[in-house]
């Protein structure tokens, strides 16, 4: 079984992008909240379902929001 | 399945823990700290001075020593990043010979720089003590941190 696992970029304007792999479902939200909590603001969170090949953008800014307008309009 | 999170970090810490940020971001732009406690006073005739804030910042004391700021020199200009009576952080460039828009963007790289040092710091520290190990970890040429880490036990 894979060990939970995060890939981390700190941009040099202190931006910050996280991924959580190696778990699912809850225990993955879990990881990414864990993140969010020390770190600060979360921008966006995207799942990315590998069994469907697609993404879901499920949170928060504003710039997600225009993201999931745009999607559903389609 | 996975997710991928994009974060603004959040500079609330102590002085050291912010201090701590401030010299590592120093030393990761090549700039030279100056003697602690060194105040910037005016501008000059010829000097050009900016201010820079660096968003979502603030102290974790009540009642800020207003001592708080560390300065650093480069290339003619003198950078001092100080911590006002609310916490709140700002870096302040004076230079001559530079345009204010030169000023500025030095003073956004050293903001961006402090808050990318305190966020790393403070990841790894309370990641470490939720059982992650580093596993793997690099600087890019854009001066961006990549670093893995995985559950450890």
């Amino acid at each position: 079984m894979n060990k939970p696992q995060l890939d981390i970029h700190l941009g040099p304007d202190g931006k910050l992008v996280v991924k959580v792999s190696g778990v699912s479902g809850e225990e993955c939200t879990r990881l990414a909240d864990m993140v969010k909590e020390i770190v600060g603001i979360e921008d966006s969170r995207i799942l990315t379902d590998e069994h469907f090949g697609g993404a879901r953008i499920v949170s928060t800014s504003a710039q997600s929001a225009q993201v999931n307008a745009r999607n559903s309009g389609r | 399945m996975s997710s991928v999170c994009v974060l603004t970090p959040i500079v609330i810490g102590s002085w050291p823990m912010i201090a701590a940020a401030v010299v590592s971001a120093a030393g990761s732009l090549g700039f030279t700290i100056n003697v602690p406690g060194t105040v910037i006073t005016a501008s000059g005739p010829g000097r050009e001075r900016v201010e820079v804030d660096i968003d979502h910042s603030a102290g974790l004391e009540a009642g800020i020593d207003l001592a708080n700021s560390i300065s650093m020199y480069t290339d003619g200009m003198e950078i001092q990043v100080k911590q006002d009576e609310r916490g709140a952080l700002s870096v302040c460039v004076i230079g001559e010979g530079h345009t204010k828009g030169e000023l500025r963007a030095i003073g956004t790289q050293v903001a961006g720089r402090i808050v990318q040092q305190f966020a790393y710091h403070k990841l790894m520290t309370e990641l470490r003590t939720r059982g992650f190990d580093i596993v793997e970890q690099s600087v890019s040429q854009d001066q961006s941190i990549e670093v893995r880490v995985r559950m450890n036990g």
